[in-house]
């Protein structure tokens, strides 16, 4: 039972790894080499030359900073969007405050994502078509933070709440240092979730945004795609994507238990 | 009692729909109102005919639906498919991706040796931007120089047409989609099987039940909620997660590996089609809302308010 547990166990993983392999690998191969031509891993040599004609196409330093400034710009609203509406709905009494919690369960069961027709319009109205803050303003508000957040202040004890109001402490003071500094791990699981999620989207930044100067990586990567289709420069395919996805993989590597422990809290979101 | 300022009063009743009101509104603006939106759209079309830049939309009930469900009509024939595939490609993650990451979950449960690697080695795809995962795997299946021709011609098969052969198109999308999503599942079963106490199985080993039968007996059983919880989601994902089809092939040929949302998102960028839009919106949002509402009445309410 044990051998066949890890045989099985090797098999898959290493079947799981093998696309990434094979994108390090033909990102490093000579353009003209098909996987079936020379030494099946490396060629004839190993050349950095997609890199380069990878970085002639699209305008990868531009993506990436507009694609840290997207996930920033959403996560940090997120944050002072998400810890208000928190706090007032662990700890605060309220007429309708059932009901309107509800209506921001909404979201997770209409999710923006599949009502791309009518936010492209309503961005269109607002005339904010192909700006930075159409990009990120469907994500400023975030049920499922709403949610997390609540169930971790609940669990602050209220004897430190009353604590720091007997001391003279102002509202703002009491959930900055009373709930946001106990809560810090769910931040930081909101916080992974909010940042992968955004980094990785790709239809609404497409649709919403048309100057190369705002664009995020998923969508630099599409032209990329594009691309490839007419001559199979996959070469080039795989150098870009891999420069695309490396942050993400190096976050992962820094906050592996993290990572985890926070995507199993994101069924919803 | 501390005497209060009736300003004081009025300020600290007014503060709690001050703090929520940024999140209501944005949920408001982007969902709720946009739901609404898309109802009555659907009940219209875009005026034809000469001068129909800047007239109001033409009311036609419910036939933007009727050409939807209607085989002859070209619209119909397109959702259909792309409906269709939806299902199988939803119902084949569920058949295939949950069990798979319920077995890698069993897997790397227990300390062993290098479980960072092993985890990271089922865990990352689920990282990847869907399509950047896409774009690795338009690499393996291309036609001419992909590796998974090459492991075919190296077998003496002569390779396979994977994104352009209508009958495999759909298939290689949902090899794509197992991929992504199986290290995702796992972790739902791996926060599942850290509630199990170890003890139970002890007092199994000693009556002598192997672990196959531990597993049936046992952990499947205590795993159920896990289990009900991971396909609903699976469900819901599948519904939403359609980039990929961006560098797998666009649909395949004729509509053959084409999804729900990626047919809307389509027509979004073509800009037409907007009645239709709307209504296959409708149909998805129906869909998206019925599981969500069945996630919600299984697991949200015992968690307590």
């Amino acid at each position: 039972m044990r051998q066949i547990a890890s045989v099985t166990k090797t098999v898959i993983a290493i079947l799981f790894l093998i696309p990434l392999i094979f994108t390090l690998l033909v990102s490093l191969r000579p353009e003209t080499e098909p996987v079936t031509k020379g030494n099946i891993f490396f060629g004839s040599e190993l050349t950095f030359e997609n890199y380069q004609r990878a970085f002639v196409i699209a305008p990868w330093s531009l993506h990436y900073i507009n694609s840290i400034i997207f996930v920033a710009g959403v996560l940090l609203v997120q944050l002072v969007t998400v810890t208000g509406a928190a706090y007032a709905f662990a700890r605060m009494r309220f007429l309708g405050r059932d009901l309107l919690l509800i209506v921001i369960l909404l979201q997770l069961m209409i999710p923006s994502g599949v009502l791309l027709v009518q936010n492209f319009r309503m961005i269109n109205t607002l005339g904010l078509f192909d700006t930075r803050i159409a990009l990120m303003i469907p994500y400023w508000g975030s049920a499922f933070g709403v949610l997390l957040l609540r169930q971790t202040f609940r669990e602050v004890p209220i004897e430190l709440e009353e604590a720091a109001r007997i001391d003279g402490a102002n509202l703002a003071q009491v959930i900055r240092h009373v709930y946001v500094t106990n809560a810090i791990p769910a931040y930081l699981a909101f916080a992974l979730v909010s940042v992968s999620t955004h980094w990785n989207e790709f239809l609404w930044p497409f649709i919403i945004t048309r100057s190369e100067g705002i664009r995020p990586l998923t969508v630099g990567l599409n032209k990329l795609i594009k691309t490839t289709d007419q001559g199979a420069f996959y070469g080039q395919l795989m150098a870009g994507t891999l420069i695309v996805i490396a942050p993400l993989v190096i976050l992962f590597l820094l906050f592996q238990r993290q990572f985890v422990e926070s995507f199993a809290r994101s069924g919803i979101r | 009692m501390r005497a209060q300022s009736p300003r004081h009063s009025f300020f600290s009743h007014l503060q709690p729909y001050l703090l929520i009101a940024p999140t209501l509104i944005l949920v408001l603006m982007f969902n709720v109102l946009p739901a609404i939106k898309t109802v009555t759209d659907s009940l219209h079309r875009p005026a034809r005919g000469l001068n129909a830049a800047g007239k109001a939309p033409d009311y036609v009930g419910l036939q933007n639906f009727q050409d939807l469900f209607d085989e002859s009509h070209y619209m119909g024939a397109r959702f259909r498919r792309a409906f269709r595939n939806t299902i199988v490609f939803a119902l084949a993650t569920v058949v295939i991706g949950v069990p798979l990451g319920l077995l890698l979950a069993l897997l790397l449960n227990h300390k062993q040796p290098l479980r960072g690697l092993w985890r990271f080695a089922v865990f990352y795809p689920s990282l990847l931007p869907l399509i950047g995962a896409a774009s690795i795997w338009s690499f393996i299946f291309s036609d001419s120089i992909g590796l998974a021709n090459a492991v075919l011609k190296s077998l003496g098969h002569p390779g396979l047409n994977w994104l352009g052969d209508r009958n495999l198109a759909l298939l290689s999308v949902i090899i794509v989609n197992i991929w992504k999503q199986a290290g995702y599942f796992m972790i739902f079963f791996l926060a599942g099987l850290q509630h199990i106490p170890r003890d139970i199985y002890e007092s199994a080993s000693l009556d002598g039940a192997s672990d196959l039968q531990q597993f049936a007996s046992l952990t499947l059983p205590l795993l159920r909620r896990t289990l009900l919880f991971v396909i609903v989601i699976s469900f819901i994902f599948a519904f939403q997660t359609v980039e990929q089809l961006q560098a797998l092939g666009e649909g395949g040929p004729n509509d053959s590996a084409n999804l729900l949302l990626y047919l809307i998102f389509q027509n979004i960028s073509e800009r037409r089609n907007w009645g239709y839009v709307n209504a296959m919106t409708i149909v998805l949002i129906g869909v998206v809302l019925t599981f969500t509402i069945a996630n919600f009445l299984l697991f949200e309410r015992d968690e307590g308010n």
